[in-house]
């Protein structure tokens, strides 16, 4: 649907190093007019790099980025009409609230009265009309988060950039404000571009989601494509909660060491199963015996919906996990009892993480 | 929707950045203006004065003579014991408003800070009016048939110097320290130790690197200073390196200055080595957190805090003692060289008909060093706390030389390389200006790059993103914001830049004479009651102008809108 469409924001190989070390390693990518697309990673892994360069913040040493067909390479940020929101908020602490939202509007000499009604209006969007003339040190977080985001969107930006915007709030606060910043964003319609380290949010919020490792992007999907057809190992690793079973693979069949038995295409070679921890259940007798693991309850934690099991496997003492809808009648801790899973919802990995099946 | 909020086409302001062209400007000024000299005053002290061959000559001389080693232990003497009593006064002092809330205590702070308005060689001239040969004090002790021990030489050089500098004791480790994580003292005291047991075991040591900083500081100060051992050292017959100097420098003028220089390279090798030794020691034992102490003071009322109140008054009292003997003095009547209990204004009349042009020199070099000072230390402050490259290293080390750098010997230098073309100064008010300026900018980029450090890089980054070309919200965002540090560090630069001696005693001429020159001239040979007016208008000008500051610090409050 809209990944058909023209690419708004368009990354071509693209290189950053600092020193010996390449933060950027050829990124290519692009995103449709109109969505959210998020960069997940572990820290370190270049997302923020990525976002400061569209930003213009860094130069990248080699590759391009261009925005609705023009080309942003040596333009400097303050030319490039991208609004920003940061994770520390950056909101100006020596201006008010509506001249924090002004500021950007003042750069692009629009008359005064313009000016104020845009003010007004994008501080009613962000619910914060009545703060106008206070000062930031007299805000919470998510109100210092609400003039960041009312200050980046006023000036209408081609792009809207969001440099982990939450991570800084806390929880029930997090969940909140992701559902207004999507809802804002769908209502005018901005190509936005959002980091985060947290799965949950990039899941929530995306149209698509590219995940990134050591400067690369291992896979660019819709949440439900990356959470349930990971193209890679690290990315089924990074998302939700995976159990590995190291196996070999050959003849059409991958062996795992802890018994099952799966059929899986592909040249032979030593080859890793993951299994979701939601996708383990209590086997009954019409569950094939290669598809059964035999475990020992070590210990259950209730988490609400479901309970969280922490299973030894019986005999090798291999350690792993499986969540269980609470209302089932579960193994008591210590007991010994037999989980399932169904081979079409397993993904192997080859050696170099590639995904087999 | 986009294209309806254009941007303005961005023009070359909107692309310039002007920081890397000021780094460079800053950069070949200090060379120019610290490098050249200091080089050149120890190129020329490996030149042999009497040999002209290059080596160790002036080294070995200066070693040999038993006048000129009588000095260097008369400078290492007078630093130490100084440094000592004005760590009695400060850490004290330091300890009870790091810790304590008590009745005055705001009072009693800013005349802490007034002890620091008078200019060194003011305290040690007041000293000679209490406790000198014919001092009032001294009169009064040989009326009851006691006999004071004399005030010139080692004892009133380090107690005049230690009381004019232990206000940066009280600052320096008072900021350690509010540094200092308070858990850990309860940690201590939750072990069993007793209150003075944790400040000896765990305050103290925790705040050593402060401890050694405001040693340091005090120390070059004590060493450094000319005014107060040519006032309080009676000239020739107790000298120390820094008034060595001047003097062996006056009478070389026109022969080889090879001595001089050697003498000047000495100072600075003591200055050099103890700021290498403190940085080694305090470099290892970081431990003050940055996260900062917290927690609340500890209100003593009653009986405890009006016995803090007095305590820390009575120091604080004693202290300003010089100041307000001075201020005093220069109302009363003079008979010969003897103060007599009647008030007059006749110094004044005195001091103004024999002033000359002094005081308006003073107002417009330390007006035009302090614009300067401001202007080239705030870009630079912003410059050195901003960027990483090799040049803002240099240009951050090489602005903090004259921090360490006695000022006669600055002089000094300026005085040899200056005389001739293509930069003749010598005798305008140009190179006075010069030395100005290159002495206290440490002051102001230190101010401003503690500031600019805390100053989120974010809100630059979203000055940006939000369309305002570099240098426009620099001026709209951080300057503002940095206004603190300005303030905080023109206050300091002006005090410092008015009463400014050591340097300017040197490079100065009839023209260009100013008012510590004047002031220090009758302290030191003259009239003393034209000398208490001139050191009344020094100290008085001084205040009000850092009295302004404050004022305009204030009534801009934190939340300036700049010049929107």
């Amino acid at each position: 649907m809209r990944g058909e469409a023209p690419g708004h924001l368009a990354i071509e190989r693209v290189v950053k190093r600092f020193g010996s070390f390449t933060a950027l390693d050829g990124v290519t990518l692009s995103a449709a007019r109109g969505e959210v697309l998020t960069l997940l990673g572990p820290s370190g892994c270049g997302k923020t790099t990525l976002l400061r360069v569209i930003a213009g913040f860094l130069q990248p040493d080699a590759g391009a980025v261009a925005v609705g067909g023009r080309s942003l390479n040596g333009v400097p940020p303050n030319a490039r009409n991208l609004g920003m929101v940061f994770q520390n908020y950056a909101v100006f602490p020596h201006l008010s609230v509506a001249e924090n939202v002004a500021y950007g509007l003042r750069a692009r000499r629009l008359p005064a009265g313009e000016i104020a009604r845009r003010v007004e209006h994008a501080l009613r969007r962000v619910r914060l009309s009545g703060l106008a003339d206070r000062y930031p040190d007299a805000l919470s977080g998510g109100q210092k988060q609400r003039v960041g985001l009312a200050r980046a969107m006023v000036i209408e930006p081609e792009l809207l950039l969001m440099d982990e915007p939450l991570s800084n709030l806390d929880a029930k606060l997090r969940v909140e404000m992701r559902q207004e910043i999507r809802l804002m964003q769908r209502e005018l319609g901005i190509t936005t571009i959002y980091v985060t380290h947290d799965q949950e949010e990039a899941l929530a919020i995306s149209d698509r989601i590219a995940v990134m490792e050591k400067g690369r992007i291992l896979q660019v999907g819709s949440p439900r494509e990356i959470y349930e057809q990971p193209a890679h190992a690290f990315v089924a690793d990074f998302i939700g909660g995976c159990t590995w079973f190291d196996g070999v693979l050959g003849g059409g069949v991958l062996s795992l060491a802890a018994g099952p038995r799966i059929p899986c295409p592909g040249p032979a070679q030593p080859a890793r199963l993951a299994l979701r921890w939601e996708d383990l259940r209590l086997a009954t007798d019409a569950d094939p015996p290669e598809h059964c693991l035999p475990a020992r309850v070590a210990m259950a934690s209730y988490l609400g919906h479901r309970t969280r099991l922490r299973l030894v496997l019986e005999p090798s003492g291999a350690e792993l996990h499986a969540d269980l809808p609470s209302h089932d009648p579960l193994p008591p801790e210590g007991s010994v009892a037999r989980f399932a899973f169904d081979p079409a919802r397993a993904r192997v990995f080859g050696a170099d993480g590639t995904r087999l099946a | 929707m986009s294209g309806t909020l254009a941007l303005p086409r961005p023009g070359l302001l909107a692309r310039l950045d002007p920081w890397p062209w000021l780094g460079t400007l800053a950069f070949a000024l200090m060379l120019v203006f610290v490098a050249w000299p200091l080089g050149e005053l120890a190129l020329t002290s490996f030149i042999g004065q009497e040999s002209g061959r290059f080596g160790f000559d002036n080294y070995a001389e200066f070693f040999a003579s038993s006048y000129f080693r009588r000095a260097l232990v008369n400078s290492l003497t007078v630093g130490a014991l100084g440094t000592l009593i004005a760590l009695v006064i400060g850490v004290p002092l330091a300890l009870a408003y790091a810790r304590y809330d008590f009745p005055g205590r705001g009072a009693i702070e800013v005349a802490i800070l007034l002890s620091m308005l008078s200019p060194p060689f003011v305290g040690a001239y007041a000293w000679i009016l209490m406790f000198g040969r014919s001092g009032w004090v001294t009169e009064f002790a040989r009326g009851l048939g006691l006999e004071l021990p004399p005030i010139y030489g080692t004892l009133g050089i380090s107690l005049a110097s230690a009381f004019g500098l232990y206000p940066l004791v009280f600052l320096v480790v008072r900021g350690g320290l509010a540094r200092v994580e308070r858990s850990l003292e309860e940690a201590a005291a939750s072990l069993g130790r007793g209150r003075i047991g944790v400040t000896l075991t765990v305050t103290l040591p925790l705040v050593l690197p402060s401890l050694l900083t405001a040693a340091l500081l005090v120390f070059l100060g004590v060493v450094s200073d000319f005014g107060t051992p040519a006032i309080l050292g009676e000239g020739e017959r107790f000298p120390v390196l820094a008034t060595l100097a001047f003097s062996l420098y006056l009478s070389e003028i026109g022969a080889e200055p090879g001595m001089a220089a050697t003498t000047c390279m000495i100072l600075l090798a003591i200055a050099l080595v103890l700021v290498l030794g403190v940085r080694f020691l305090s470099g290892r034992r970081s431990v003050a957190s940055d996260a900062g102490g917290g927690g609340g003071l500890k209100r003593l009322g009653g009986a405890k805090g009006s016995a803090m109140t007095a305590a820390v008054a009575a120091l604080v009292l004693v202290a300003n003692m010089p100041t307000i003997v001075v201020v005093v003095s220069s109302f009363l009547e003079v008979r010969g060289v003897v103060f007599q209990p009647a008030f007059t204004l006749a110094n004044y009349h005195n001091a103004l008909a024999a002033m000359g042009n002094a005081l308006w020199n003073s107002l417009v070099l330390a007006g035009v060093a302090l614009v300067l000072i401001t202007v080239l230390g705030a870009g630079v402050g912003y410059y050195i706390s901003r960027r990483s490259g090799l040049l803002a290293k240099a240009l951050d080390l090489l602005i903090m030389v004259p921090f360490v750098v006695p000022g006669t010997v600055l002089g000094i230098g300026y005085a040899t390389v200056f005389n001739e073309p293509p930069l003749l100064l010598t005798g305008t008010f140009t190179i006075i200006a010069a030395v100005y300026v290159v002495r206290r900018l440490p002051y102001m980029t230190r101010s401003c790059a503690a500031v600019v450090y805390q100053i989120d890089r974010g809100l630059e980054d979203a000055s940006l993103s939000l369309g305002r070309p570099p240098l426009s919200g620099f001026q709209r965002i951080v300057l503002p914001l940095m206004q603190p540090g300005i303030v905080a560090g023109a206050a300091i630069a002006w005090v410092e830049v008015f009463s400014e001696l050591s340097a300017s005693i040197v490079l100065y001429t009839g023209p260009t004479r100013t008012l510590p020159i004047a002031a220090y001239q009758q302290a030191a040979t003259g009239d003393i009651g034209m000398a208490a007016a001139y050191s009344t208008m020094l100290v008085g000008i001084a205040a009000v102008g850092l009295f302004v500051f404050l004022l305009a610090a204030r009534g801009r409050g934190e939340r300036s809108v700049g010049w929107l």
